[in-house]
């Protein structure tokens, strides 16, 4: 179904994109820049795994630290910048008005990208809180909650300021992520770095945090980006959209239940983790919408389209593996082992910075209102990275299959169960070179496109067609 | 049609407006399935599904949830014992009791040393008389005493919780440390239980060490 | 979703409810958890960590351990952990409670350390671990910037490693390892998940319920058949 022509006719670089620039561009840039940080770290992280003599002096590299540095740079560093950067974007475009209180955006990010790097140097020196996915020291946790409270106002002021009453899914996805997060900081940071609570109620407290991370924040800025530009670019109508509240209230709602998964077989009740199973299990149906809603996807084409096409079926692929690992028969395999980085490559790289990255490419020429610089650096960051992806989601599924075979067996020493995965462990740290090559050749091409410096490539009207005139010659 | 071609692959061109995605869709979530008296499988399906999802979520969590009680780690653990912890194994406990306590001496295949410690193993001590074995655990013995033919004269201390003990086990570890030595090694006695041991350390109370023929006058 | 307030409070809801749910509600059942006090041995269980013990479990977490070591030990028929002697019982939360930051991990590339001080057939001497953490091992990074190697003044120190061969620092030179290092390993020999609680005890399945026959005290009957005996015992817990 093609989506009918309005008679508005709105230019394709809309005066919100004008009046945003300074702010999303500043977001976009700081995001790059955590981007390669955390690729160094991740391809540290991963040689120290099958050469642990790898910086074994360097006291603040050891691996538990380069490992704590490496997420904390992809969550609060790449992923926060740039799911705010395009979260706004999207409600600032579909609310249809200027962004407001932009300056706020811009100073939150100056503290919020501050705070990071003051948390990445403590955790160096030593102040990492040991609690997976809130490494960050207490010290800057306060900071972060109000400076992204700061960078989110404009973003939430957009939505309830917009010009038309109705809304649309990548208006609910990105509200539930501005909104939301700042809740689940200050709430994970209550009961596990101010008043903590006692033995293993940190770890389930910590897991949910973890698992909020993902339901609540970065799959909702990463869906919304999709959820816009497929029918932006196909021009269709998504199928079965009728269905898209109740996806989006299915991840909400259950997403947050499934935390008990990272906890199968330990020391917490078992209702936990069987509440997880069941809660992983009601979320597939939230996959199974969207992979209905967006299959459109599969017959366009473009830059932005092919990373979103890559990233939906990541998307898709890790919901239903993680409901498939958590049952405790699979677990009792593959838990503790790498099978477990491997969904966590799976489902950040490939899903959330897959998507990202398609955001990215779409939105940036509306920005500058200038193409990119250079096509052949898109499609070389796309195929490496897809391929960087691929080879490290395979490689650790291998490893962690393996690995979790020797576990089982009680002969083998654990000693030498890392000797008898080396292979496929090197592969992983290959992935990662080849995954940060490909970020290089998106920052480069970043950097060229907005450099004030470029000379100006684009015929006179802009680079934009205007969309409602292509329509109605078509029809 | 005077913009730039879409064969630029440095931009991704949009077909439509924001206004008209956002307009578009959202009649689409105002539209009734079944308008227009349309019978359409899809929402159906979707729907059997989700509700397919939710039974088996009900079912799995009664099944699975360890009755939501916090001190049932094991999910596959039976009612009846999730509320009440399982009981300790006697054997395991009087194992764990045998190695602190009595293995020093009568080691720990219970064979002794000959010429110092009796042995264990097929002892007529052991396998044979309750009141005599409970007697020997709680207060010790002193003196000589002939097992399995053999001569010894040692002193082995009181291990029960009774005055000059050294050892101050508790009623029923005595019980399981004694059904341990009955049962293991070959030995096939039956069990001591805790009332036996409580009862005989009621009647005797703070005892001095047992001698052999003190106790060969009991049954 | 046009509502603004209502809007923003199902996102609430969305968050709340699970964080009740799962944070809360798992707290309201395990927060006041106590010690066990066991009448046999006249002692509480788990043991409080002692103050280098708890500096120690500071510097496991600070370096990062946890990314390679669990510290929770799955129960018996789950698992491989009580054929590799990590323990044999299952962790439970109370093994827990006194501990200032657990360190459950999520990756066993090195073994299982609960119940490392417990180990069997035969735990490590705080020796064995300081020499791993000043050499490493084909497998473990050494951590030479958790020790000291200074000159000799005087008479060898007591906390000098015993080293030998290529390993050995120059003559009149020796390796003292850091008040770091002796934290750590003196928190690592401080993990042991021994004491079986009752929780934690293998729960008998349906098919063979209660103890073998064998083992079973006479006039006591089948625990899973018998509610009396079950109040009897929380009683007595109590």
């Amino acid at each position: 179904m093609i989506i009918a022509p309005t008679n508005a006719v709105s230019a394709e670089v809309s005066p919100v994109d004008v009046h945003a620039r300074g702010a999303l561009l500043l977001l976009l840039a700081s995001s790059l820049g955590w981007l390669v940080l955390s690729g160094i770290l991740a391809l540290i992280a991963a040689i120290q795994l099958h050469s642990p003599a790898f910086l074994q002096d360097l006291p603040w590299l050891t691996h538990g630290r380069a490992e704590a540095l490496r997420e904390t740079a992809f969550i609060y560093g790449w992923a926060a910048n740039a799911g705010l950067g395009i979260g706004l974007w999207l409600v600032g475009r579909l609310g249809g008005n200027l962004l407001r209180a932009l300056n706020w955006t811009v100073t939150g990010t100056v503290f919020w990208n501050l705070g990071v790097l003051a948390g990445l140097v403590g955790i160096a020196l030593g102040d990492m809180t040991s609690l997976p996915m809130l490494q960050l020291p207490r010290y800057v946790q306060p900071l972060l909650v109000v400076a992204y409270a700061a960078i989110a106002l404009s973003g939430v002021l957009a939505w309830s300021g917009r010009r038309v009453d109705s809304t649309y899914a990548s208006q609910w996805y990105v509200v539930a992520a501005l909104f939301l997060f700042p809740w689940l900081l200050t709430a994970g940071q209550m009961v596990m770095l101010w008043a903590p609570m006692r033995g293993t109620l940190q770890a389930i407290a910590a897991a949910w945090y973890a698992q909020g991370i993902w339901s609540f924040w970065l799959a909702p800025l990463a869906l919304a980006g999709a959820y816009y530009i497929v029918p932006k670019v196909t021009g269709r109508l998504l199928p079965s959209y009728e269905f898209a509240p109740l996806a989006f209230w299915v991840l909400l709602m259950a997403g947050g239940w499934t935390a008990g998964r990272a906890l199968v077989g330990g020391p917490v009740p078992a209702w936990i983790s069987t509440v997880a199973i069941v809660a992983g299990m009601l979320v597939l149906f939230h996959h199974m919408v969207l992979g209905l809603n967006l299959r459109v996807v599969l017959g366009g084409t473009g830059n932005a389209l092919s990373f979103i096409r890559f990233g939906l079926a990541a998307y898709i692929l890790s919901g239903v593996l993680n409901a498939i690992v958590s049952f405790r028969v699979v677990a009792e395999r593959l838990h503790f082992t790498f099978a477990g980085s491997a969904l966590d490559q799976l489902a950040y790289q490939g899903a959330i910075s897959t998507l990202f990255f398609g955001s990215i490419y779409y939105m940036l020429p509306r920005l500058t209102g200038r193409t990119w610089s250079s096509g052949a650096l898109i499609v070389g960051h796309r195929v490496l990275f897809i391929a960087g992806v691929v080879g490290a989601v395979v490689s650790l599924t291998v490893a962690g299959w393996l690995q979790g075979g020797y576990l089982l067996d009680g002969k083998t020493p654990v000693a030498d169960i890392l000797g008898n995965i080396r292979g496929p462990l090197l592969i992983a740290t290959a992935s990662q070179l080849v995954m940060l090559a490909a970020n290089l050749l998106l920052v480069v091409n970043f950097f060229q496109s907005v450099c004030p410096c470029r000379t100006a490539d684009a015929s006179s009207p802009g680079p934009f067609r205007q969309p409602s005139a292509v329509e109605a010659t078509a029809t | 049609m005077n913009g730039p071609s879409n064969s630029d692959p440095r931009i991704d061109q949009a077909v439509v407006t924001d206004d008209a995605v956002v307009v578009a869709h959202e009649k689409l979530l105002g539209k009734q399935p079944d308008e227009k008296a349309r019978y359409r499988l899809l929402p159906l399906n979707l729907l059997f599904i989700f509700s397919g999802l939710i039974f088996f979520g009900a079912t799995y969590l009664g099944r699975y949830a360890g009755y939501f009680d916090p001190k049932v780690f094991d999910e596959t653990a039976p009612k009846a014992t999730a509320a009440a912890a399982a009981p300790e194994d006697p054997i395991e406990k009087g194992k764990k009791v045998y190695a602190t306590v009595c293995a020093a001496c009568h080691q720990a295949n219970g064979m002794g040393l000959p010429g110092a410690f009796p042995p264990l193993v097929e002892s007529e001590w052991v396998v044979g008389s309750e009141e005599r074995l409970i007697r020997i655990a709680l207060h010790g013995l002193q003196g000589p005493v002939k097992v399995k033919g053999a001569d010894f004269n040692s002193m082995m201390p009181a291990a029960g919780r009774v005055a000059g003990s050294g050892f101050n086990l508790s009623d029923d570890r005595i019980a399981a440390v004694l059904t341990y030595v009955r049962q293991e090694w070959g030995n096939k006695a039956g069990p001591i239980t805790t009332e036996k041991v409580a009862e005989i350390h009621g009647k005797e109370g703070d005892h001095k060490p047992w001698t052999a023929a003190e106790l060969e006058k009991l049954p | 979703m046009k509502n603004a307030p209502v809007f923003l409070f199902g996102l609430l809801a969305a968050l709340t409810i699970s964080w009740a749910g799962i944070v809360l509600g798992s707290h309201a059942q395990l927060g006041a958890l106590a010690p066990y006090f066991d009448d046999g041995d006249q002692q509480s269980y788990p043991f409080r960590q002692s103050g280098i013990a708890a500096r120690g479990q500071l510097v496991y977490a600070e370096l990062g351990c946890a990314s390679c070591h669990t510290q929770q030990v799955r129960r018996p028929g789950y698992g491989s952990d009580q054929a590799r002697g990590w323990g044999d019982r299952q962790s439970v939360a109370r093994d827990y409670i006194h501990q200032i930051v657990p360190q459950l991990g999520g990756l066993r590339l090195g073994p299982d350390l609960a119940n490392l001080a417990a180990r069997k057939p035969n735990a490590p001497a705080a020796e064995d671990l300081m020499k791993l953490l000043y050499l490493g091992s084909p497998t473990h990074p050494a951590y030479r910037f958790l020790f000291q190697e200074r000159q000799i003044s005087g008479q060898r120190s007591l906390k000098a490693l015993p080293l030998a061969g290529r390993d050995a620092p120059a003559a009149n030179y020796e390796i003292v390892p850091t008040e770091q290092a002796q934290s750590l390993v003196s928190y690592l020999l401080s993990l042991n998940h021994a004491f079986v609680y009752p929780e934690a005890r293998p729960a008998p399945k349906e098919t063979k319920a209660g103890a073998p026959a064998h083992a079973a005290p006479k006039e006591t009957p089948v625990p899973a058949a018998a509610p009396d005996e079950k109040k009897k015992t929380e009683g007595a817990k109590k």
